[in-house]
């Protein structure tokens, strides 16, 4: 097993001037399940496909293990790829498309076999080994498309958003198995999706990708609690971080964030914070998660200096939780996520509490988190 | 009637080849006979048996061992170890598995030369001459893949020949044509489904394609681009064949660029407006649309490509893109807004598809 590193890695296409890839640096630990994650044209596919082998890096160094493995072939990496356009091989059965593989490195027939069956176990396929892939689900192909990287027990998997394919349901349930199974296998896994749900629930540690540039690089908790810049706390978290122009001023020894349809006050350890960091007085952005709105009676009435009112627009009901749409907030639409026990109701003007321990306040012209930075 | 080097080998030797499938278990039983561990059973090896028989092994590989058994004293030592090193001589170059019918590398080689010359001139119907027609091969149907490399790792053209053998589980015809280019033909068998099939050829010989793109890429040197056509005779049709092939990966490479395999059947449109000269391109453009810039904003262009690509379905496009249904519809609706085109009527999506197809392919003012 091994881990992965990357130094100062760039990624540029013939005939263009900007880079796919810049300068990106990282150490990816020895059975860590690393995920890059970031929008469309972020750069995590290419970077994932220079680590496979798939495309050539353009300058800087790549090691798997202690190797660098700049000029080395895929085949050659020691390592296993699920892609999302995983295509199995039509004409044979599950049993050999497992076993191709090894076959092609020679190995003995009966060591063939006991890979093949005992991966086919572990993903709950062995009813299958005889059946050719048009006779699969999705969610069993998908399943065999792991399989076949399972049995060459490779110092890394590299999966390229491998369940975008899939309904909604059957997604779910595979994170739940791929995490299951990275854990048993103990492998390093490299994971690239674009869904930062997916993000969240499987990584050890997550990579946000912008532009072809790492944003932040930490565990789930971090990237959540404590994003670094605007980008990365409107990418992780669903529904979206709310963000509201506004400005900071000081009353009576307090520091206030006042914008369109809200006053509310800072705790004292933001504020010499940000009297520190010379941002009273200026324009500054607010950054609050939907679930730090309440509208609990016990978290109104602690919080008097940071209730806030506005209309509910809409409100989505999903059982255990309710989405409301709020006016009145700043300029955009503000999203509240309430206890799906809340009473709150479309049309209606209510009361909100803000959790003032876990605002963000972000520079508008530099984006980046006032407190991280 | 030339003899196969096996034949040759049996009749000097006068003793059969004989041929066993090795099951798992069965490793156990040659090394009750043999000192060495079984991965020792390579071509070339010889022991002797418990009835004083010397067994030379011929050909090994994971499925079946190939061997010959001669009596004690039949041949001198020199002769025993000339041979054990011409079958490792042969297993080395891949000509000892009996499934790998070598062609003479310089004939397919000058194939591929003459095929490209005939392109070249325009001489899409040419005929193969008898002396490049393999022996008389080319008379029959094959599947045409065309494979060009991406990767520029220097490819070994019998490693690749191997490989695509193993994948396709028959006999293959690999013609290098140019540089990291090479024509495969493989029996046209392939088409042929056990127990009746309810994939179209189409289907069948994509997804064909696309499993022998996912080979390569873990099991060669790295990334490349096929396409594959019908079955064809290719005495008479290779070289338009291959202009085909290689048209198909242009116009594929061009059109829809992140696609690997590219067929000639889902191309049609492509290829028409490939064939339309420049002036005209811009002029349909410039007429066709109030706000042609808008159409290279790569927002509205990812949201219109998905939209398309989702049937025109607003909530599968909206799930695909991860954004609110409303704000698919808000970007349509600026879309109408800018150009006047309301792209869920049929007439205007049909202008916007070829517009954005127009879009690749035409530099702009």
């Amino acid at each position: 097993m091994a881990g992965v590193r990357l130094e100062h890695v760039y990624k540029r296409y013939p005939g263009s001037d900007v880079a796919s890839v810049k300068d990106f640096n990282l150490d990816i630990k020895d059975k860590e399940f690393l995920v890059l994650v970031g929008p469309s044209g972020c750069g995590k596919s290419t970077t994932l496909r220079m680590i496979a082998g798939l495309e050539e890096i353009t300058e800087g160094k790549l090691y798997i293990g202690d190797r660098l493995v700049n000029d080395v072939a895929p085949k050659d990496r020691d390592i296993a790829m699920v892609f999302q356009s995983y295509a199995l091989y039509p004409h044979m059965n599950v049993y050999q498309n497992m076993a191709f593989g090894l076959k092609l490195r020679k190995f003995k027939k009966s060591e063939i076999d006991k890979r093949v069956r005992e991966a086919a176990k572990i993903l709950d396929i062995e009813h299958l080994l005889d059946r050719k892939p048009k006779a699969l689900s999705g969610g069993q192909r998908q399943r065999v498309a792991l399989g076949r990287a399972i049995v060459r027990e490779p110092q890394v998997f590299l999966m390229d958003e491998p369940l975008s394919n899939l309904d909604a349901k059957l997604r779910t349930q595979m994170r739940a198995e791929i995490s299951k199974l990275a854990k048993r296998l103990e492998t390093t896994v490299i994971y690239v999706t674009h869904d930062q749900i997916e993000a969240m629930t499987m990584g050890d540690r997550i990579v946000v990708m912008k532009d072809g540039v790492i944003q932040q690089a930490d565990s789930p908790e971090v990237l959540y609690n404590h994003p670094i810049n605007m980008f990365v706390a409107g990418f992780i978290g669903s529904p979206a971080m709310n963000f509201i122009k506004g400005g900071l001023y000081e009353r009576d020894g307090a520091v206030h964030f006042k914008a369109e349809g809200l006053d509310i006050e800072l705790t004292e350890g933001k504020a010499s914070i940000v009297r520190e960091k010379g941002y009273v007085n200026k324009e500054v952005i607010l950054g609050v998660r939907p679930e730090d709105f309440h509208d609990e009676p016990v978290f109104l009435e602690a919080s008097p200096k940071s209730i806030v009112s506005a209309l509910a627009e809409v409100v989505e009901n999903l059982g255990h939780e309710k989405n409301v749409y709020l006016a009145g907030l700043g300029s955009d639409t503000v999203i509240a996520r309430l206890d799906g026990r809340s009473d709150v109701k479309e049309g209606a003007n209510i009361k909100l509490a803000v959790d003032m321990n876990k605002i963000h306040l972000f520079d508008p012209e530099t984006e980046l988190n006032i407190f991280e930075n | 009637m030339e003899l196969s080097w096996r034949s040759k080998l049996e009749t000097l030797l006068g003793a059969p080849i004989v041929t066993e499938s090795r099951a798992p278990g069965e490793a156990d039983a040659w090394r009750g006979i043999m000192d060495e561990p079984e991965s020792a059973v390579r071509p070339g090896y010889r022991f002797r048996l418990p009835d004083g028989k010397i067994r030379l092994i011929v050909c090994a590989d994971g499925e079946k061992v190939e061997y010959v058994d001669l009596q004690p004293g039949e041949l001198t030592g020199r002769e025993e170890a000339l041979l054990e090193w011409l079958l490792a001589e042969l297993e080395r170059s891949g000509r000892t598995d009996e499934g790998s019918r070598r062609r003479p590398d310089r004939e397919l080689r000058r194939l591929g030369e003459w095929i490209q010359e005939q392109i070249g001139a325009g001489r899409l119907k040419a005929a193969v001459p008898d002396e490049l027609n393999a022996g008389g091969r080319l008379g029959s149907e094959w599947v045409p893949f065309l494979l060009m490399a991406d990767h520029t790792a220097k490819a070994n053209d019998a490693e690749l020949e191997k490989l695509l053998q193993a994948y396709l589980e028959t006999d293959v015809l690999l013609v290098p044509i140019r540089d990291q280019e090479w024509l495969i033909l493989a029996p046209d068998t392939l088409l042929q489904e056990e127990g009746g099939g309810e994939e179209t050829p189409e289907e069948l010989l994509e997804g064909i394609a696309r499993g022998m793109h996912d080979m390569l890429a873990s099991e060669w040197l790295g990334e490349s681009h096929i396409a594959v056509a019908h079955p064809i005779e290719p005495a008479s049709a290779i070289v338009e064949t291959v202009s085909l092939l290689r048209e198909t990966v242009a116009l594929g490479r061009r059109f829809h660029q992140g696609d690997t395999v590219h067929v000639p059947w889902n191309i049609h449109l492509e290829r028409l407006l490939h064939s339309i000269p420049e002036e005209q391109r811009i002029r349909f453009i410039e007429q066709a649309v109030n706000r042609s810039d808008l159409l290279l904003e790569p927002e509205i262009v990812t949201t219109l490509e998905t939209y398309f690509a989702m049937n025109c379905n607003v909530s599968d496009t909206a799930k695909k893109l991860y954004i609110h249904r409303n704000t698919l519809l808000y970007r349509l609706d600026k879309l109408k807004q800018d150009t006047g085109l309301d792209v869920r009527l049929f007439r205007d999506a049909v202008l916007v598809k070829l517009l954005l197809l127009l879009y690749k392919v035409t530099k702009r003012r």
